[in-house]
């Protein structure tokens, strides 16, 4: 389908919002306000970055856009105009031949973005289906070519996959082609990267880049990360709190004096005149050493009597000074959390030794206590019914710490120590942000007075400036209780700032030890890989993240 | 997956063991036997009930009993009725037939009706037409069974047009096989009826409640997105990634049925295994009981099986992982 199809004029924009705002009915009767008076344009072929912190109200924009707001969602004033014509007005068939025929959607998360019990060529073929009139081989063929599109040399077999067999790059492209099948005019794509690792997050952008060339395909592109928009978007707008903050090209805003835009464009700028790291003496021993560690994990299938070994870490060598930070760097799947859970205790490694202070781990319970995780998302990690309170006294209590009262003065001291205002110590746990949950699990973390903190991904699901705070806080609090970090991560963010060490991995093995100055100097293929993934995704000029 | 069923059948059975081995030790326990009102007979001599008591066996030990019994089930007699004076399962069959003749038609037509509007009514959520079915379903659940046999009996009565219990009419079998068949459909409305109506309300709302946790999923939004058809998005793909929980009470709401139907013949006459039940427990039959309890937990025990068999067919991620 095409636009002549509605029979609208040349001139009028492909989509257009005029004073939009959109509020929220939230529980207990309050109303969040979503986006106001946003004015947005876009042309054919433009595109036009939104560049916003979490909660800024860029997934609201998305979803009005498409006339896809939850039901406690609503449009309070103000229109969205799709070729002139209000969607407000659009019968539920125009809303439907508009979603996926004219504009199309791709989400943040490309493991929720599919169903997962239906095969792929169904999901696909359906979405074909839904705006054209076609016969079954010429679905099938169609889909082939999408599918070969968005980088797949294997249509067939991807078709006949579920979407629990992929790997979350390829759902992510499987979701790009169904939004591309029926050759929309307009691509919002909304935070399309965050959920995936550096690497992957590279080929994707590449992916866009390529297809919005080809298909001179308008596109709104939606994220946290500035870098990501130097090489997509013609045109950036700025959002904060549902407002706009300011709108213009990259050039333009590099230049803006307002502080919100400079911390969205440059997060590490404002970690600049940080105390230095700690530098550990060269002469101590190490704080934990990791000799030829280990573990496989087995798999059997039912009808089959052959066992599947999938080996996860193969003879880790590793040693911490006390008071440095050791990155980790890896795709998806190197073994870097494996690695964390082993050393943190929650898995046991089936051969090699792990020496904490030159003592074998033998004595767990007091070796645990000292090694203290922190994962990635503090939302599944942390109950959301408990208190803010409940969460950071919990390890007092099964330390039985001293005295309650010298236990209550320690949980505040701990939350305020992390930033968070010891007032809101009686908040659900869940009702705290997905930054400040972060920051609560540090301040459990340090409740039980550890010497080495790690730190699985503990950034990855925050947006940037938040990651810059938190880097910051961590830099901060290692100087003042000379804590030792191992810092795992699959993008190079802060790394520089941060790191004294870095140490790359990829199935399983350690291929790569060096410094964060001879990341970029280093030969080895995957530690390439993700240097180069980094500088794609962060733009000359935009972020020194390496 | 022929030998993740396999595995399951022999859990069947091993469960199946347990619960004969637990209804004799109940029976134990219980007091008074099938010859305890026969002892307040006062012209029976203590000789002859003494001959009573072992002519039925009653005056061995547990042990032996279970393993006579045990031994007349493999035969497929399942013991010996006391008060009918023949094999158990002559007279289990032909009421496990009856049961079933009721249960089967109701378990499909709940589901039937079910599903597909607890589909529409989760796609209404929070409008008028949903609040409406939650409040109906409120009131259906907190139903008691038996009024709902008793509606059923007055309706019956009031109109006339129904017959007030019983499998068939009196001279039924000499009409020849239709007009027998369509005077035993005649009978078996009221009864099914009201087993669906006894059993449709917990299964809607399940639908209801698991299609409307699934219509607020991401992916279900990007298939809105994508343009799908309101049809399609409610039964192609909702429906679908609803179906698991659903499944899984599929083997429930055979439970719940079985229990509604004993009730539910009871009073409505229907010569299934409720009447048979509750008149060997009052004359404290023991076989007859014990073979009753074991037919509903092997139809239990089918019922789970089949939805586990629906849940392979249906969720590609169970097929993977067993």
């Amino acid at each position: 389908m095409t636009s002549g199809d509605l029979g609208l004029s040349k001139t009028e924009p492909l989509l257009r919002a005029a004073a939009l705002s959109v509020d929220y009915d939230a529980a207990g009767g309050d109303v969040v306000r979503a986006l106001r008076n946003l004015d947005l344009e876009i042309a054919d072929g433009e595109s036009i970055g939104v560049l916003g912190e979490s909660g800024s109200g860029k997934s609201s924009l998305a979803l009005a856009l498409l006339h896809l707001l939850p039901r406690n969602a609503r449009v309070v004033a103000g229109r969205v105009e799709h070729r002139g014509r209000n969607l407000a007005e659009f019968s539920s068939a125009q809303l439907r031949e508009m979603r996926g025929g004219e504009i199309a959607l791709i989400s943040q998360e490309p493991a929720l973005a599919l169903n997962p019990v239906l095969p792929l060529r169904r999901q696909l073929a359906d979405v074909l289906l839904a705006h054209h009139k076609l016969g079954r081989g010429a679905v099938s063929s169609r889909c082939n070519e999408m599918l070969r599109e968005v980088g797949f040399p294997d249509p067939e077999r991807i078709m006949r996959a579920y979407p629990h067999e992929l790997s979350g790059g390829q759902r992510q492209r499987v979701a790009i082609a169904q939004a591309l099948i029926c050759r929309p005019r307009l691509l919002i794509a909304d935070e399309p990267l965050s959920a995936l690792d550096a690497a992957t997050q590279a080929e994707i952008l590449e992916l866009l880049q390529r297809l919005k060339r080809d298909l001179r395909l308008a596109m709104l592109f939606i994220t946290h990360n500035a870098g990501t928009l130097a090489a997509l978007a013609d045109n950036i707008i700025v959002m904060r709190e549902g407002e706009v903050v300011t709108r213009g090209s990259m050039g333009k805003l590099q230049s803006s004096p307002d502080e919100y835009v400079q911390g969205m464009l440059f997060p590490e700028k404002s970690l600049a005149g940080e105390p230095g790291a700690f530098t550990p003496a060269a002469d101590e021993r190490p704080l934990l050493e990791v000799r030829g560690l280990s573990r496989k994990f087995v798999e059997q299938r039912m009808l089959s009597r052959r066992k599947f070994v999938v080996s996860s870490l193969m003879g880790i060598d590793l040693s911490l000074r006390p008071g440095s930070t050791v990155a980790v760097l890896g795709r998806s799947g190197s073994g870097k959390s494996t690695l964390a859970r082993c050393l943190a205790g929650f898995e046991t490694a089936d051969s090699g030794d792990i020496i904490f202070r030159g003592h074998p781990e033998e004595k767990k319970g007091g070796v645990r206590r000292r090694v203290q995780m922190i994962f990635q998302d503090a939302a599944t990690s942390i109950n959301p019914r408990f208190t803010a309170w409940q969460v950071v006294a919990e390890p007092l209590e099964i330390a039985q710490w001293k005295t309650e009262a010298e236990r209550a003065a320690r949980v505040l001291a701990l939350m305020e120590e992390v930033g968070l205002d010891p007032e809101w110590a009686s908040r659900l746990a869940g009702e705290f942000s997905g930054g400040q949950r972060q920051r609560l699990a540090l301040a459990r973390a340090l409740a039980a007075e550890p010497e080495l903190l790690i730190m699985d991904e503990a950034l990855s699901g925050l947006d940037m400036p938040l990651q810059a705070q938190m880097v910051r806080l961590l830099i901060h609090l290692q100087a003042r209780h000379g804590l030792t970090y191992l810092y795992i991560s699959h993008d190079l963010n802060f790394i520089s700032l941060f790191a004294q060490e870095v140490i790359v991995m990829e199935a399983g093995r350690i291929v790569d030890r060096t410094t964060p100055a001879g990341l970029a100097v280093s030969t080895n293929p995957a530690t390439r890989e993700l240097v180069e993934a980094s500088e794609r995704l962060h733009a000359p000029g935009v972020e020194a993240a390496v | 997956m022929i030998r993740y069923l396999v595995r399951r059948a022999g859990h069947g059975l091993l469960m199946l063991f347990g619960v004969s081995i637990l209804l004799f030790l109940l029976f134990q326990a219980a007091p008074g036997d099938f010859l305890s009102e026969v002892k307040l007979n006062s012209q029976i001599s203590p000789e002859t009930m003494a001959q009573l008591r072992a002519q039925y066996g009653l005056d061995q030990s547990l042990p032996i009993r279970y393993w006579r019994w045990a031994k007349s089930s493999a035969r497929g007699e399942f013991g010996y009725s006391f008060s009918y004076n023949a094999p158990a399962s002559s007279l289990l069959w032909p009421r496990a037939r009856n049961t079933l003749l009721l249960s089967v038609p109701a378990l499909i037509i709940s589901w039937l009706i079910a599903v597909p509007l607890g589909v529409l009514v989760a796609g209404w959520k929070g409008k008028w037409a949903d609040r409406l079915f939650s409040g109906g379903t409120s009131a259906l659940l907190a139903l008691p069974d038996v009024l709902i046999a008793l509606f059923a009996l007055l309706i019956a009565l009031k109109t006339g047009m129904f017959p007030v219990g019983g499998m068939t009419s009196v001279n039924a079998q000499d009409q020849g096989w239709w007009p027998w068949l369509r005077d035993l459909g005649w009978h078996m409305l009221l009864p099914v009826a009201a087993l669906v109506v006894g059993s449709l309300a917990i299964i809607l709302r399940h639908v209801r409640n698991s299609v409307g946790e699934v219509l607020e999923s991401s992916y279900m939004r990007a298939a809105e997105g994508h343009g799908l058809p309101r049809y399609k998005l409610l039964f192609g793909y909702a429906l679908p990634a609803a179906a698991n929980p659903l499944i899984s009470l599929f083997g429930l709401s055979v439970a719940v049925l079985l229990s509604v139907s004993l009730l539910i013949e009871v009073v409505m006459s229907w010569p299934g295994l409720g009447p048979l039940l509750l008149e060997a427990i009052l004359a404290r039959d023991l076989f007859v009981v014990i073979g009753a309890v074991m037919l509903s937990t092997v139809f239990l025990i089918a019922g789970n099986l089949l939805g586990d068999v629906l849940l392979y067919a249906f969720d590609p991620r169970i097929r993977r992982s067993l």
